[in-house]
């Protein structure tokens, strides 16, 4: 304030000094014009009013020069510094100026702390903003949430994480995630770490949800369970490259496994009445031997094969329930595929046959042996072969299963020659639960065989496929490791174990423990 | 029409206890183990099941996993426990499929295992041809 009034003070000296000076130089020209010159009255007005005009013409130009200093330097000083044209207008010197120095440079001083004040501000909240989101935004989520690096480490656990997985901060952040939570997924999903190689490699942005994720607890606890939001975005500028939302549901899976366990008690329950059924169907076709006419023969075997089908969608529910419980075991050994795919086909022969069809084989006799484990690879045989026997279109046709090499597979078909499946349907032929509508009021099953068979496929390191052609038939196939390609440690060589389709019967006695 | 199986052999009259407490299904087996030549006896209770076993008289044992009395499991580990050297083979016959764990436990100590809903008594013995 004393600056501004100091420079008040010096423009009213200048001032007054400019027009004393001003007058004086008038009042001198004057005194040159009459006394001097000793010009007449008219003369002298004359050239007074001259000199007046360009006295102060220059008075004027002087006086403006001079008090507008301050104001062009200030002007220049704040332009430099100004966000939008900082830099290309160059400081002004102080000593370019005669009047207000101290009020200048006090008021560029002032000027060029607040654009520093504003440039750290920008900073710090450019850099502080995505933390403070972070810190308050995250923290107060009632949700887990983990946020990981491109090193799949993890960057930050907000605190419903830390809480929820029972970890301290300094023992979690900047850890591997595979490390600190080995995360169990459903056997019949991709599992997490092979997902975030496949976005890493191949997208910008990917998303995926899994339900029912594990995570075990210390002993005696129940696992964590929860199902998993993961979303992936490459190049994230604060190197937040993934986060993972996790939604609980321990206590809502806990009962599922109940329920699982409810549907293999079920399945157990209803596994005795179909054993008695079997068994006496068998007994009374041995008495009746011969003694049937070929209508009864009929009946008779129509009832054995509808038992024989009630087994294979017990083993179906009982399969889905231990896939959705993580407990379908897969073991892989060495098999004979022509053995495996002759049980399979004992077993559905009567079947067959009541509908009329007959199944032939094409397996070279020089097939390698395959890596499979014969319980469950069964259960897909008969699975398909139901298929195909269900979807027939009449009397007479053929159900062929081939099996050859392929690019270092077995590859096996099964083909019929019914109704074929429409190409709107075949996409999502092996989700759950898919049923095939036709026209045929006799189709019957809950479309699970072929999803059952697609995990127990892929759980062997093989693919499972349909083409079809409505009207035109329809031919299932798979793949499957040969037993040489697997033997490379992978499959365990327990070869006092023999697997039949049925069972498995030990082979040595020295082999008790 | 018969199913294609193949007709059983006659073995030399081998003894084989049957632990299984559902009487219908431990008649059908009774039926077709003897009409394949086997000797075979059906026990319906556990513990007596037990003391059958570890007489030692036997060839073959099929065991069920629920018996009165006393488990399968039980039985199994009591007789691995008391009767080490006992030479007849012990298969499970069971219609309750196993959790992973109990797997294990009975690959260990088991010679066999089936399911008896997926076979017709004529199966089951022919799955036992294949038990030595």
């Amino acid at each position: 304030m004393n600056y501004l009034q100091r420079l008040i003070q010096e423009v009213r000296i200048v001032l007054l000094v400019m027009l004393l000076l001003n007058n004086i130089l008038l009042f001198g020209v004057w005194y040159v014009a009459a006394e001097v010159l000793n010009l007449r009255f008219e003369p002298i007005v004359a050239v007074l009013l001259f000199a007046s005009i360009i006295l102060n013409f220059l008075l004027a130009w002087g006086i403006g020069a001079v008090v507008n200093q301050p104001i062009r330097l200030l002007w220049r000083n704040i332009l430099h510094v100004s966000p939008f044209e900082g830099g290309e207008v160059a400081v002004g010197k102080l000593t370019t100026i005669w009047l207000g120095k101290d009020l200048v440079a006090a008021l560029t001083n002032q000027v060029h702390q607040l654009a520093m004040v504003a440039d750290t501000v920008a900073q710090t909240s450019a850099s502080a903003l995505p933390d403070l989101h972070k810190n308050f935004v995250a923290n107060s989520l009632p949700l887990p949430m983990i946020v990981l690096d491109k090193n799949g480490n993890i960057a930050f656990a907000n605190t419903a994480a830390l809480k929820y997985f029972e970890r301290y901060e300094s023992d979690f952040v900047g850890h591997s995630l595979q490390h600190k939570l080995s995360m169990v997924f459903s056997q019949a999903d991709q599992d997490f770490d092979s997902w975030l190689q496949d976005a890493q490699n191949s997208s910008a942005t990917a998303t995926k949800t899994w339900e029912s994720v594990n995570v075990t607890r210390g002993e005696g606890q129940t696992p964590l369970q929860f199902d998993l939001a993961a979303f992936y975005n490459k190049d994230n500028p604060e190197g937040a490259e993934t986060l993972l939302v996790c939604f609980d549901h321990s206590e809502k899976y806990a009962q599922e496994d109940q329920e699982v366990g409810f549907v293999a008690l079920a399945v157990h329950e209803l596994r005795t009445p179909v054993t008695m059924l079997r068994g006496y169907l068998e007994a009374l076709d041995e008495e009746l031997d011969g003694k049937l006419d070929a209508e009864t023969m009929d009946f008779f075997n129509k009832m054995k094969a509808s038992s024989q089908q009630l087994t294979i969608f017990l083993n179906n529910i009982l399969n889905i329930a231990r896939i959705e419980g993580n407990q379908l075991d897969v073991q892989l050994q060495e098999a004979v595929w022509s053995n495996i795919v002759g049980s399979a086909i004992d077993s559905m022969r009567l079947r067959a046959q009541v509908h009329g069809l007959s199944i032939v084989t094409d397996i070279p006799a020089d097939l390698p042996t395959v890596g499979a484990d014969p319980f469950s690879i069964t259960e897909v045989l008969t699975n398909v072969i139901d298929n195909a026997i269900k979807y027939s279109s009449g009397k007479g046709e053929k159900i062929v299963i081939r099996s050859y090499q392929k690019d270092g597979m077995v590859e096996t078909t099964v083909e019929d020659s019914g109704v074929g499946i429409p190409e709107s349907v075949i996409p999502t032929l092996f989700n759950k639960f898919q049923r095939n509508f036709h026209n045929k009021a006799s189709i019957s099953g809950t479309g699970i065989g072929l999803y059952l068979s697609k995990v127990i496929v892929n759980l062997h390191g093989g693919n499972i496929w349909v083409s079809s052609k409505e009207g035109n038939g329809t031919t299932v196939g798979f793949t499957l490791n040969t037993y040489a390609s697997l033997s490379d440690g992978q499959v365990p060589g327990d070869k006092a174990i023999t697997h039949h389709s049925q069972g498995w019967i030990k082979n040595h006695s020295m082999s008790r423990r | 029409m018969q199913p294609d199986t193949q007709t059983p052999q006659p073995q030399a009259a081998r003894k084989i206890l049957v632990a299984e407490d559902e009487q219908f299904i431990g008649e059908l087996y009774l039926r077709a183990l003897t009409r394949a030549g086997y000797d075979p006896t059906v026990e319906i209770d556990g513990a007596k099941a037990l003391e059958l076993a570890k007489s030692d008289q036997f060839d073959i044992i099929l065991l069920d996993l629920m018996l009165p009395n006393m488990t399968g499991m039980e039985i199994l580990e009591r007789l691995r426990a008391d009767a080490p050297q006992l030479h007849g083979k012990v298969i499970i016959a069971t219609n309750l499929e196993q959790t992973n764990e109990k797997r294990a436990a009975i690959e260990q100590h088991a010679d066999g295992y089936i399911i008896k809903a997926n076979v017709t008594p004529k199966e089951l013995v022919g799955f036992l041809q294949n038990v030595a």
